[in-house]
């Protein structure tokens, strides 16, 4: 997987101003060890899905109960919990979903170690780092997300756009309930005390599922985040 | 017969998992498994009795999960947990009259290790004793510390276990499909660490099902002196990595199993979406099968956290240059705890081609054994190249080891009887090789035969540790030719005898040799060429001589180590380019232009050559503040963007670097402008931004003392008063540090209200800083700049 260029000069702040021949030979060296030392890695699961007014109500799929009865002989199984997240913005997100999708994925270590090098050494190759990381798992998330669309496609199923905590009234201590669900050590993330991931080009988010098409279709942008005058802001475009 | 008797002489099988089965028990996501051994003791009891009955050698007590940060507020003790989960497991054994063992079983703590993460070495290794204790004093016959996947965090659970009990210890992780774990270590670093710690065996679980595991098998068999432990998974309900997990049926599960222990593991089991019906389809299919013998390899090995480096026919370089010996830079940097330029020296020579890094901090007025600790936890940050902890205090030495994430190189035991005394104990219980030198009570041998007696000496007392030849380098002295001309004689007949009678791999600190004449690097190289083919494995030197890497290299081509001479090739294809480049450049730009373009090296050459005919505060005024200036501008206009700016910022570092190296000769220091204590608040751990405000501050000639990420409140304020500065700037990325940063904020008022306080952060606003009571809200780091310069004017 290539990292994204342009995604990663306006994280750098880019604005059109000329890339002399040095700064070009950082980005691609940046890129070229990134790409090299990196191992992307995710974790996916599938929950039967209720929006209420200010809270979404994740409970096991029936598939997932019968995979547990297919396990040896044993068959009683208990599998009837639930879990309620309580957000009114992700409610309104997923208003309307029969199921939703807990992702979570990290491109690994490496940029964080890259940016501790570096900054010793090279402090302009550690900001592109920094920058370079967060388009890169920014990106490995979409190609995830592609794939829940293509294989939600197949069963009727349209996505939402994906919802992370910290969006909103979402709050980050949700990541807690990501980590009980998903099990995010089998690829490596863990929270520290302040309820951040490590390693830090991590993501979680959640993406509803919805038959209705109609209900489907606005697109994930920076037009719904509340921090108007954020340097990052993606400017909104007819494409 | 107790388990380490049954481990070597017949297949021994584990249980399949507890977590599958407690699900299907309808256990609750986030629920803790191991509350249930006080809630639904029945539940737990019938699954053990139900994996006995399927033939198992081996129980996995239910307690994989108990740490004091996974059950803090949970009702119950980590002790009490653990308890209950051996005597269950033990009960089970007992009521249904099978004979097998019960392992301690014990889980990853979830959080990640300083320097990467927030938790501090010496906090993990305690977090896992409560549960060591409780377990053994509760009856486990075993340790099983399993799906690791940190070596890190391994060695903390390792440390405890074997500090706090006198179980065997067994530890399983979990690789990715290249055979790496998650930290990016490979499989040679983790046996490498594993072995030096003696633990009883190694393995895999989680992560795949048996079919990947036996692929790894080959690798690990051949690596590994240890007895194998294979536990792979039969499925779960999620996707990982884009992968569905398919159920492994029982029968199938236990075919390729049976292949597995034909191809040497030992002990067999499940994990993930394992039963009892795998478990029986496994010793039913293994019945009457004997391990394959386990066999020495006798591997000389060191390691760090992400590889390993094996002393073999291939001679290894290990960079001498982190040693404050001759060196008035590198004095001054260990007094001013400039760490920075330490870790410079690091990175500089692994770009130069050294395998292992020598680290020796010992200066007379400074505590060896916290500085120690401080670089080597900073190194493991940075590189991943091992080290070699060269000290001669025994403190400074131990805690070092202690900290390392690897397997280190040691430097140095001697013959002195003290000497093996204090060092190999300590080798015995961390795990290295060690650097062993020939001398001894009596001075150092003037005659080859004397020194190969000290190296025997020294072999046969290493063996009473249980420390084999394979983990010795020989260094069989280096003297000075100017003293004595037979001393490079004696060196090199000693180290021959020692490689090639004794068989024990040999190192040198080679430039001794020349001391006291002329051209000392000439005399070197040529001492070194003959080192090689006499058969030294490793020499410690200067990498940045490029004679000396030159020689190093035509001899591996020489001597066949260097396969198709392909390093060779590649240094030399790799070296006229970058030292035509540089020439040019450093010839051709003035100071004010390399700090503009931000050319480091230029500009620090630049500088030099400006202060043959200025005085250094007119090279500032003149050229460096001009730069930076126009830079800065550059930066607020958007002319120029982010990595632009920072270059010129560590260009015209660079250019002060050289103005205090002149002033230093002269004997005369720089005045600060002022000091500014620096922190990425409390819970935050992102400080790349911060550090972006240090250099940028540093350069308009302001002290500031950096206090790092994650800091609380308490300790701003200390420094703050400690060096009476005006200024502190804090940094917060989260909205959920923004608390902290306000808490800060709070304290500083209270405690020195005459102190500013300058705030910045992706999620910070002019708004918000009003709203916690900073005195300047910074957008970027120039900001920073701006209002330092005004206040301190």
């Amino acid at each position: 997987m290539q990292i994204d260029r342009k995604e990663t000069l306006r994280y750098l702040g880019y604005r059109g101003q000329d890339i002399d021949s040095q700064t070009e030979r950082l980005l691609d060296e940046v890129f070229t060890e990134l790409e090299r030392d990196s191992s992307p890695k995710s974790i996916c699961r599938k929950y039967r899905c209720q929006a209420t007014k200010d809270a979404v109500i994740l409970k096991p799929l029936m598939d997932e109960i019968a995979w547990f009865y297919s396990v040896g002989s044993q068959s009683e199984t208990n599998s009837q919990w639930e879990v309620i997240l309580k957000s009114k913005n992700l409610a309104k997100n997923l208003r309307g979903c029969e199921q939703a999708v807990l992702l979570a994925a990290t491109i690994g270590r490496a940029a964080d170690f890259m940016i501790q090098k570096y900054s010793v050494t090279n402090l302009a190759k550690a900001a592109i780092v920094q920058a370079a990381g967060a388009a890169y798992i920014e990106s490995y998330v979409d190609e995830i997300e592609d794939e829940v669309r293509t294989q939600a496609g197949r069963q009727g199923f349209y996505l939402r756009p994906r919802f992370s905590p910290g969006y909103g009234d979402f709050s980050i201590d949700y990541q807690k309930d990501f980590f009980d669900l998903l099990e995010c050590r089998r690829i490596g993330v863990t929270l520290t005390e302040g309820n951040l991931m490590m390693p830090s080009k991590s993501v979680t988010a959640i993406i509803g599922l919805t038959s209705g098409k109609q209900e489907s279709c606005w697109k994930r942008s920076c037009s719904q985040c509340e921090k108007t005058d954020c340097e990052f802001r993606k400017e909104e475009s007819g494409e | 017969m107790n388990f380490l008797e049954r481990l070597n002489t017949e297949l021994l099988f584990f249980d399949g998992a507890m977590g599958t089965m407690l699900q299907k028990q309808g256990i609750q996501p986030g629920e803790l498994p191991e509350i249930w051994n006080m809630t639904k003791e029945e539940v737990i009891l019938q699954i053990h009795k139900s994996y006995l009955e399927a033939g198992c050698d081996i129980l996995k007590s239910n307690t994989f999960g108990i740490n004091p940060y996974k059950m803090k507020n949970c009702g119950y003790t980590c002790e009490a947990l653990t308890a209950k989960g051996i005597q269950l497991a033990r009960r089970a054994i007992a009521e249904t009259g099978k004979e097998a063992f019960v392992a301690l079983d014990i889980g990853s703590l979830g959080k990640l290790l300083e320097p990467l993460g927030d938790l501090p070495f010496e906090e993990a290794c305690n977090a896992f004793v409560p549960v060591c204790i409780a377990g053994e004093q509760a009856g486990a016959d075993l340790c099983l510390i399993e799906t690791m996947n940190d070596t890190y965090e391994i060695k903390a659970a390792v440390l405890a276990a074997k500090e706090h009990t006198s179980l065997p210890v067994i530890v399983t992780m979990v690789f990715d499909e290249n055979g790496k774990l998650l930290t990016g270590g490979d499989m040679e670093a983790a046996v490498a660490l594993l072995e030096g710690l003696r633990v009883d065996a190694i393995g895999l679980n989680c992560g795949f099902g048996p079919d990947v595991m036996k692929k790894f098998l080959p690798k690990l068999r051949e690596i590994t002196s240890l007895p194998i432990v294979v536990n792979p998974n039969a499925g779960l309900p999620v996707v990982v990595n884009g992968q569905t997990s398919f159920l492994v049926k029982p029968e199938e599960f236990a075919s390729v199993m049976k292949e597995i222990a034909k191809d040497g593991a030992s002990i067999l089991g499940g994990c993930c979406g394992t039963t009892p019906e795998h478990i029986r389809a496994l010793t039913e299919a293994c019945r009457g099968m004997r391990p394959l013998q386990v066999t020495e390899k006798n591997r000389s090995v060191v390691s760090s956290y992400t590889q390993a480096v094996v002393f073999d026919s291939h001679p290894k370089i290990i960079g001498e240059r982190i040693n404050p010996t001759g060196k008035s830079r590198f004095k001054q940097a260990l007094r001013e705890n400039d760490l920075e330029y330490i870790y410079k020296e690091a990175l500089v020579q692994q770009e130069k081609g050294a395998h292992i890094l020598d680290v020796n901090v010992g200066l007379p007025e400074i505590n060896e054994a916290e500085m120690m600790e401080k670089v080597i936890t900073g190194l493991q940050g940075i590189t991943g190249l091992p080290l070699q902890i060269d000290t001669s205090d025994i403190a400074a030495m131990e805690t070092a080891m202690r900290i390392y994430n690897g397997k280190p190189l040691i430097n140095s035991v001697n013959g002195k009887q003290e000497s093996m005394d204090a060092v190999f104990p300590l080798a015995a219980k961390y795990g290295g090789m060690i650097v062993c030198l020939t001398l001894d009570e009596n001075g150092i041998p003037d005659t080859a035969q004397g020194r190969i007696e000290i190296a025997e000496k020294i072999i046969r007392e290493a063996a009473k540790y249980g420390i084999s030849k394979k983990d010795l380098l020989i260094d069989t002295l280096t003297m000075t030719i100017s003293t004595g001309q037979e001393n490079a004689g004696i060196t090199l007949d000693a180290l021959h005898y020692v490689r090639h009678t004794l068989g024990v791999h040999t190192t040198l600190g080679v430039s001794n040799v020349s001391f006291g004449l002329p051209q000392r690097e000439k005399v070197n190289t040529a001492f070194f060429t003959i080192a090689l083919s006499k058969g030294l494995s490793a020499g410690i030197i200067n990498p940045n001589s490029a004679a000396m890497m030159d020689a190093y290299y035509a001899c591996c081509a020489l001597n066949g180590s260097d396969l198709q001479c392909s390093n060779y090739i590649s240094y030399f294809s790799a070296l006229p380019a970058q030292s035509a480049v540089s020439v040019q450049s450093a010839a051709q730009l003035t100071l004010f232009d390399a700090v503009v373009k931000g050319l480091a090296e230029s500009a620090g050459k630049a500088a030099e050559q400006e202060l043959k005919s200025k005085e250094p505060l007119a090279v500032i005024d003149e050229d460096l503040i001009p730069a930076l200036d126009q830079v800065g501008q550059g930066f607020e206009n958007k002319t120029i963007f982010l990595p632009q700016l920072l270059m010129s910022a560590e260009a015209a570092k660079a250019g002060f670097e050289a103005i205090k190296e002149h002033l230093k000769a002269k004997g005369t220091v720089s005045e600060a402008k002022g000091v500014i204590v620096i922190a990425t608040v409390k819970g935050d751990i992102h400080d790349i931004g911060k550090n972006i405000v240090k250099v940028l501050l540093e350069n308009y000639g302001f002290q500031v003392i950096d206090l790092g990420k994650d800091v609380a409140p308490e300790r701003v304020v200390e420094a703050a008063r400690e060096y009476q500065a005006r200024l502190v700037g804090l940094s917060a990325l989260m909205t959920t540090t923004v608390a902290n940063m306000e808490l800060t904020i709070r304290m500083l008022n209270q405690e020195l209200p005459e102190c500013k306080v300058m705030v910045g952060g992706a999620v910070l606003t002019q708004t918000y800083a009003d709203m916690i009571g900073a005195d300047f809200y910074s957008r970027d780091a120039m900001g920073s700049v701006r209002y330092a310069n005004e206040l301190f004017a």
